[in-house]
């Protein structure tokens, strides 16, 4: 510092000053400078792996895979509901300033979108968490797949993707059975359990709604898997890393019991009638059949039903919604006779013994009509189940009472609820003293005006189609009380059968003079449904009883014919058989609502129709249908059951079916 | 030519002795941390030099230039223009209050023609002219405890009040400290000095509660709970130190920064590249990084060590000073060691303002060092 410049005193003093606090503030900006190094150290070498496995997950993101959903198929595996790719397109709201009303605008050139439908996506993706794609399009076409695709990148938060949606292939048939999978609803998620799994919120995710795809809903759902992504801040991918994914795993294969060709026979055949078919096997209890007419069609259902088209299908008054299986129950009217015809075996009554029939009968202050206004004749308990005599069965009722009756009953399955794997089942009604008690607290005491009409199945009785085939099939199968089975295997094991259960209360012989009754509805000349119960397959033939169920009163009408009565006054049509008779493979109940009287009109034909398919289908059977048949004989139907066959006697022709055109008919046996 | 040569009369004011008397070392620091940053810019923009990194290279050439002309200057020009400097950049600072745009929700911005500019910007250099050229007229005396004393605490507390306005809370703190720090280098009695950190202490939590915007006092609050809020306030803190942390010891790699590279990281290119640099070059780099910028800083200390007038020592003193905080600021943000401010890494950040403004200042430390002989006068204000 040899500059001459210095020479003010108080110079050099302001110097001094400035230099001792220069070294200060260096000092400061040192240690400052150091501070900084030391957070360095802390945050890069200390605590650097917490801050790695931050990064990581700011990087990497899992994006859910909805796994495939199982597939449904039937006992031979024929799919009943399967997955079919679906081009979707799918909006995104990545921060509250994304344009969605721009970003709409743009789409709608691209795929159709009108200002109704924009309006309600906008509000649904307003509502849905960020980052959470909303559907804005489904089953796009090719070309529009590939141009939103191309475009993609300059439309944020639009990504067109390649999903799964249910299918039914069958479409209605199997609606009711099945039920169908519809969008999750915000009541569906729940905090905890199986549907808190945020798989659900997945756009393309689709829940159980009815039937097995409810039951089964968790079988058939799978496990989501997941495709490891790199993200940017904005949650859009930058780049796949596949080795990190996780692969899903497809929900199970339900296997069920029914037939494709059983079932969709038995709509064809219900044809714009409602009502109900259902077929179980004899020998197992597998449910072949489970068809409820008028149906819809599930598929529609996937999509999301319109307002007006929900509508149109509630309001038909002929029900498509209600499964008439399981859930509609019906006086079982005559079908109920062979139950009772049991009860009275087991009471002791002789079924030799004789009443005779009048067309009615008077008792208690009243005359009993039995169908035929011009009565029966004298009838033991086969012919009255042949003849369906209203007059024997009532009069045999009166004497057993309810209780004999309601045990039978409640012997062949009615008054149950079965556990096939799928809710809906309604339990109906048995009366019994003991029902009446708790029941019908307007008139608690059993009347025997009451145990008259329960003969004949009306009054306090009532049953779904699912009761009267196992009825049928535990008589048919003639020693165990058989269990509908409906689900066949979940996802490759295999349910129980519904042959591995106790034997019924009644002995083989009783079971086969109540069977034999029901051979000749079918095939003697002058059973109640001779003329619609003829199979024409071979030697093979059906079983049957027919059925009324009465829906209005008949006092101060002149006729019961349901000719010319409004569709929704007329009679329910009931028919149940089974065949073949001398070793029972298949037993059948069709209800035809408002069918008409007599069952032998509506029921009996498509049973028929139904039960051929089954019996062709069955490979033991079809070889008999094909052996030579024998030159037809004088015809003895009735050898086979073990029946004594009455003396033939030639009966004054019988009036006409009430509902059917006839042409009267010469009975060859049976009858007295 | 030799040492004695120097000595010659008028040798000094040659343009070639002129232009070997700056100090390139000096020079090669600040050119190293400006690289670092357009590499930085490089790797972000996605090995591109578009649009950040060819921009900043090439003003910083120009900075670079402007930077050894200003050196060139006679340190009496300087002294001269002082004061109206100053009263400029006040006018223009009242200016912007009644006519300037709004950007980004603050008034900052005055546009002059096509270009527009922060009049904050011109105080940063005015506050450390006019206050060296007013200690270099007072006694040490007067600068330890005086009446005097209010007219740097004026001249300090005009701007600060007016760009705290704007409200603009990185730079009215970086003017008032830069002020304070010229007042204490000049030799502001002690007990003042602890008087005035005491009621520093005492005033700043009523002065965060009541005086500060809502946004400020956020940012403020969320830097005392940085996960009261993660994907809000605390958000830039959090991915910050994320960035840093998950750097390690030899960082990602060049081009390898997912906070950056896939946008986790705001701000990435301009007030948090240090994270980005951080994250892919890990903390060898960060120190490498610091070690540059305390060289810069105490070069330009003593630079001002070597200046014979009041004048020059404490406005190359006062400049380094100003470099120094934005350098402790911005690193103490990133590190979440302080609220974020919006306070760029000098040179390192890319932004053309800051960058002009620290190489004038850096031009100002170099004319003070080429002209350290230069004799100012101690009158109140006429050249010599």
């Amino acid at each position: 510092m040899a500059e001459p410049s210095i020479f003010f005193s108080e110079v050099n003093e302001r110097q001094g000053v400035f230099h001792r606090r220069m070294f200060l503030l260096g000092g400061i900006a040192g240690l400052g400078l150091g501070a900084l190094g030391a957070r360095l150290a802390h945050l890069q070498i200390i605590e650097t792996q917490r801050y790695e496995k931050l990064s990581a997950s700011n990087q990497f993101n899992f994006r859910l895979v909805p796994p495939p959903r199982g597939l449904i198929v039937d006992r031979n595996g024929a799919i009943l509901a399967s997955n079919r790719p679906n081009f979707r397109l799918l909006v995104t709201r990545e921060d509250n300033s994304t344009d969605i009303e721009g970003t709409l605008k743009t789409l709608s050139t691209f795929v159709p979108l009108d200002e109704a439908r924009q309006l309600r996506l906008i509000k649904d993706i307003r509502q849905t968490p960020k980052r959470v794609p909303v559907s804005v399009a489904e089953d796009m076409s090719w070309e529009e797949f590939s141009a939103i695709n191309v475009r993609a990148p300059e439309l944020p938060g639009v990504t067109a993707d390649m999903g799964e949606v249910r299918v039914y292939p069958h479409g209605g048939a199997f609606a009711h059975v099945i039920g169908y999978v519809a969008k999750v609803n915000r009541e569906d998620l729940t905090p905890t359990g199986p549907n808190s799994d945020p798989i659900l919120l997945n756009p393309g995710f689709r829940i159980g709604r009815q039937g097995v795809e409810k039951a089964f809903d968790l079988d058939l759902r799978g496990k989501a898997g997941a495709r490891k992504v790199e993200v940017d801040a904005n949650g859009r991918e930058v780049r796949q890393d596949e080795a990190g994914d996780i692969p899903s795993t497809p929900g199970k294969r339900i296997e069920l019991t029914l037939d494709v060709d059983v079932q969709n026979r038995a709509l064809e055949v219900m044809g714009d009638e409602s009502g109900a078919i259902v077929m179980m096997d004899c020998r197992t209890g597998d449910l072949l059949c489970m068809a409820s007419s008028p149906s819809f069609d599930a598929n529609r259902f996937v999509k999301g039903l319109s307002g007006p088209e929900y509508r149109a299908l509630a309001q038909y008054e002929r029900k498509p919604l209600l499964d008439k299986v399981m859930t509609g129950t019906y006086p079982p009217g005559s079908t109920f006779k062979p139950t009772v015809a049991l009860a009275a075996l087991t009471a002791g009554i002789d079924p030799e013994v004789r009443i005779h029939c009048s067309g009615g009968w008077y008792w208690g202050g009243r005359t009993w009509r039995c169908w035929k206004h011009g009565g029966h004749g004298s009838q033991n308990m086969h012919d009255a189940i042949k003849n369906s005599c209203d007059v024997y069965f009532y009069q045999t009722a009166l004497r057993m009472g309810p209780d004999p009756i309601a045990k039978a009953a409640h012997a062949m399955g009615f008054g149950q609820i079965f556990d096939i794997g799928i809710p809906g089942q309604k339990k109906g009604v048995v009366g019994s003293r003991e029902w009446k008690r708790k029941a019908v607290k307007r008139e608690p005491v059993w009347q025997p005006g009451d145990s008259v009409s329960y003969g004949i199945g009306q009054g306090y009785v009532a049953v779904n189609a699912l009761q009267l085939a196992v009825m049928t099939a535990r008589l048919a199968n003639g020693k165990k009380a058989l269990n509908p089975r409906l689900i066949k295997s979940v996802g490759g094991v295999e349910m129980p059968h519904g042959d591995d259960a106790p034997d019924l209360p009644f002995s083989k012989e009783q079971l086969d003079y109540v069977r034999g009754g029901m051979v000749a509805v079918a095939n003697d000349t002058g059973g109640t449904a001779y003329r619609q119960s003829q199979l024409g397959l071979g030697d093979i033939q059906m079983a049957g009883k027919t059925g009324t169920a009465q829906v209005r009163s008949y006092a101060g009408l002149a006729s019961r014919s349901s000719a010319g009565v409004t569709w929704r006054l007329k009679d329910h049509n009931l028919f149940v058989a089974f065949a073949p008779v001398d070793d029972p493979r298949y037993a059948v109940a069709v209800i035809v609502e408002h069918g008409g009287l007599g069952g032998a009109t509506a029921g009996a034909p498509r049973a028929r129709e139904v039960m051929r398919v089954a019996l062709m289908k069955d490979p033991e059977l079809r070889s008999r249908i094909e052996t030579a048949m024998p030159m037809p004989e004088a015809p003895e139907p009735m050898e086979a059951e073990g029946v004594a066959p009455g003396a033939p006697t030639v009966t004054p022709a019988p009036a006409p079916a009430p509902a059917a055109p006839a042409a009267p008919t010469t009975t060859t046996g049976g009858a007295v | 030519m030799t040492v004695s040569a120097l000595t010659r009369p008028g040798e000094r004011d040659r343009l070639v002795v002129k232009i070997a008397e700056i100090d390139w070392l000096f020079a090669l620091a600040l050119c190293l941390i400006a690289g670092a940053g357009a590499l930085m810019m490089f790797s972000i923009a996605g090995s591109s030099w578009d649009p950040w990194a060819a921009k900043h290279l090439s003003r910083f050439a120009l900075c670079f230039v402007l930077m050894i002309g200003l050196a060139m200057i006679d340190l009496r020009v300087w002294f001269a223009i002082a004061y109206p400097l100053y009263g400029i950049g006040l006018l223009l600072l009242v200016a912007v209050e009644v006519v300037g745009d709004v950007r980004m929700g603050a008034q900052r911005w005055l546009a002059f023609g096509p270009f527009s500019f922060q009049p904050s910007e011109i105080m940063k250099l005015g506050i450390v002219l006019a206050l060296a050229r007013f200690y270099h007229g007072i006694s040490a005396d007067s600068a330890r405890l005086s009446w005097w004393l209010l007219v740097p605490a004026a001249m300090i507390g005009a701007p600060t009040v007016l760009v705290m306005h704007q409200p603009d809370l990185g730079t009215a703190m970086l003017i008032a400290m830069t002020g304070v720090a010229i007042v204490v280098l000049a030799g502001l009695s002690w007990r003042i000095i602890f008087a005035g950190i005491a009621a520093f202490v005492v005033a700043v939590p009523p002065l965060v509660m009541f005086v500060l915007h809502d946004y400020q006092r956020k940012r403020v609050l969320t830097f005392l709970d940085p996960e009261s809020d993660p994907s809000g306030s605390g958000y830039h803190i959090l991915q910050s130190k994320i960035a840093l942390g998950s750097g390690g010891f030899f960082g990602k790699g060049y081009g390898l920064g997912s906070q950056s590279q896939l946008n986790f990281l705001p701000e990435k290119q301009t007030d948090f590249i240090f994270a980005t640099l951080a994250e892919e070059f890990g903390f060898l780099g960060c120190f490498s990084l610091l070690f540059l910028y305390a060289a810069v800083i105490f070069m330009a200390l003593r630079t001002s060590a070597l200046a014979h007038s009041h004048f020059g020592r404490l406005s190359a003193a006062g400049t380094t000073a100003t470099f120094a905080l934005y350098v402790l600021i911005n690193g103490a943000m990133v590190m979440g060691l302080a609220p974020v401010v919006g306070v760029p890494m000098p040179l390192l950040s890319y932004g053309g303002t800051v960058m002009l403004t620290v190489m004038i200042g850096f031009g100002l430390v170099q004319a003070v060092r080429v002209h350290r002989y230069s004799e100012v006068t101690s009158g109140k204000g006429a050249l010599m």
